[in-house]
């Protein structure tokens, strides 16, 4: 996993640089980006932290680049910076799901708090998307009969009962049951319960 | 054809061709007496022989007290001389620089005050006699009038351009917000960094001159805004029609921005100098520029682009060109375009046109549009090289 990372992206090279600087007092990471574009062009998969961006800039605006961020399902949480006169267009970033914006001018310390509530937010979330991603990896491993005493057993349903109802042996039932546990690394039954709603949680 | 006094006097007989009407002195009198402008008549030297009553009133005088006197005495001292020169010259070469022409000349009346008049002296042979016949009217009330009128157009190109700042002010606030922003950016940086120690000097001096880079980029940026609104005289002075153009640009640029507008600017390579009063050329630039943005204020904002353009046309007319991409200039609108309170925007009071229009003329210039073949219109502001 890289760094995390301040992913700065706007027009005016002054307020750009002495973002990038005021970061490296701080001992965050940065990048800084000129345009929505060069930001795209250069964007990684591996990238994480979050991402600071202008409202306002000639060519693609601040509000496209995150609506197109938001259908790409690319998840950084971003921190809008607005000017005077910008706030219906705040509110409107917000609904499509920007993590928060500030108004400029701010205090630094407004902007670094918001930042650091990013990143945190961001690193919470990816552990959680790295969670979802080995337990569906461990699911897949399940054969199809496995599948379906899983989705039994998590439902509460006693063996007894699961074995009437998919029509197969108590034996057997216990046996799919226990490799069902095996698989995903399950130590109780309550654990399994919790992987089984951690799956099905959409973002 | 340059003529003695003689026959110029032959001459105006001539021209007088009505049947002859004998006046008695009386009759004469009560003739000359009846005239709304200022009659006097003297000698070939000057002398004041008769004056009439709007005369008398005019300065102040009572004929009776005047005659024999210099007709100096109802003139002011540097038009005195010059009138003396012009009238030694005329009796010496017969070239016309007052006779037969009216002037406006600067009158003193006996209290000392001095007024403007309409001065045109003509000639008459009275028994062999030259005497020169002065016809005065008082140009007091029209001067004050114009004077008026003047001022009242720039009192309204004035308001019309505090008007533009006050409608760019969200444009203005933005834009000096990136500098702060940038300042107190840098500011805080170098508070931590200064308490992190030594090894981060070279990031705090950077840091420190580009604080003084960005401070003094608002206080240009104020400066613009100032120069603009400042309220002054009014006057036509020798300028670079392109730094005329470069000084009001930033201002332009600004509102470009705010509105998410590309605008592109194209000068040509030898824009001459021209006499113009240079605010008000650029008021009118301004205003185009901010039409223009305006008329694409509903349009995607990938296809907002502004293109202004300047070049000469012939030797001697430049021609400024602010070509939008907008809707163009409907039938209806095109009726009232440059009266002045007809206006199709939301805010505004209408009359950007209307005085850019006057400003214009004023410049023996030309303001108008045409709409362009496939998107939006084209305004375009034609100045003399020579203005009159």
């Amino acid at each position: 996993m890289a760094q995390a990372t301040v992913f700065v992206i706007d027009d005016d090279q002054a307020v750009r640089d002495s973002l990038g600087m005021l970061l490296r007092s701080m001992k965050i990471d940065s990048q800084l980006f000129a345009s929505a574009q060069e930001f795209l062009d250069a964007y990684d998969a591996e990238w994480n932290g979050c991402i600071v961006l202008d409202i306002r800039m000639p060519g693609m605006s601040g509000m496209e680049l995150h609506r197109h961020l938001v259908d790409q399902q690319l998840s950084m949480p971003v921190i809008f910076v607005t000017g005077h006169g910008d706030v219906p267009m705040a509110v409107e970033a917000m609904h499509n799901g920007a993590f928060d914006f500030i108004q400029k001018p701010y205090r630094d310390q407004d902007l670094l708090d918001r930042i650091n509530q990013a990143m945190s937010w961001d690193e919470a979330h990816r552990s959680e998307e790295d969670r979802k991603r080995s337990l569906q990896e461990c699911y897949e491993t399940l054969t199809p009969r496995e599948r379906e005493v899983m989705e039994c057993v998590v439902r509460g349903l006693a063996n007894k009962v699961i074995a009437m109802d998919l029509d197969l042996s108590q034996r057997t039932v216990e046996i799919h049951r226990a490799r069902v546990m095996e698989k995903m690394c399950a130590r109780s039954l309550a654990e399994l319960v919790r992987m089984s709603m951690l799956m099905q949680q959409t973002d | 054809m340059s003529t003695g006094p003689d026959s110029v006097a032959t001459e105006h007989r001539q021209a007088a061709s009505l049947p002859d009407v004998d006046f008695s002195a009386a009759e004469f009198d009560a003739l000359l007496n009846a005239a709304v402008d200022g009659i006097i008549v003297t000698d070939r030297d000057g002398h004041i022989l008769r004056m009439n009553s709007a005369a008398e009133t005019m300065f102040g005088l009572a004929a009776a007290d005047v005659a024999g006197q210099s007709i100096e005495i109802i003139m002011n001292t540097s038009d005195a001389r010059a009138h003396d020169r012009y009238m030694d010259n005329y009796m010496r070469t017969g070239e016309r620089k007052i006779i037969g022409i009216g002037r406006e000349v600067v009158a003193r009346h006996s209290d000392g005050r001095e007024f403007p008049v309409d001065l045109a002296i003509g000639e008459a042979r009275v028994k062999n006699e030259l005497r020169f016949v002065g016809l005065i009217r008082d140009l007091t009330e029209q001067k004050l009038a114009e004077e008026e009128a003047l001022r009242q157009r720039e009192q309204m190109n004035h308001v019309s351009r505090l008007t533009t700042m006050g409608e760019m002010a969200a444009a203005m606030a933005h834009e000096l917000n990136q500098p702060l922003s940038a300042i107190s950016n840098y500011t805080a940086a170098c508070t931590r960094l200064l308490d992190q120690g030594d090894e981060n000097r070279r990031d705090v001096d950077m840091a420190l001159e580009q604080i003084s880079v960005q401070a003094y980029r608002a206080a240009e940026i104020i400066q613009r805004m100032r120069d603009f609104a400042r309220s002054r005289e009014s006057g036509r002075r020798p300028v670079e029609i392109r730094d005329l153009i470069l000084a009001v640009l930033p201002l332009a640029r600004m509102d470009a921005r705010a509105n998410h507008v590309d605008l592109r600017i194209r000068l040509e390579k030898d824009l001459p100098t021209i006499n113009a009063d240079e605010i008000q050329i650029q008021q009118v630039l301004l205003n185009l520029v901010r039409n223009g943005i305006d008329a694409m204020k509903d349009m995607d904002e990938k296809s907002r682009r502004l293109d202004l353009r300047v070049w000469m046309e012939d030797a001697t007319h430049i021609w400024i060109g602010v070509t939008d991409r907008g809707h163009g200039v409907s039938e209806q609108a095109a009726e009232k375009l440059f009266a002045p309170f007809f206006t199709t925007k939301d805010s505004g009071m209408g009359l950007g046109l209307a005085i850019s229009r006057s400003i214009a003329t004023a410049h023996g210039g030309k303001l108008s549009y045409f709409n362009n073949p496939v998107v939006g219109a084209t305004f375009f502001l034609i100045l003399p090289t020579k203005a009159d």
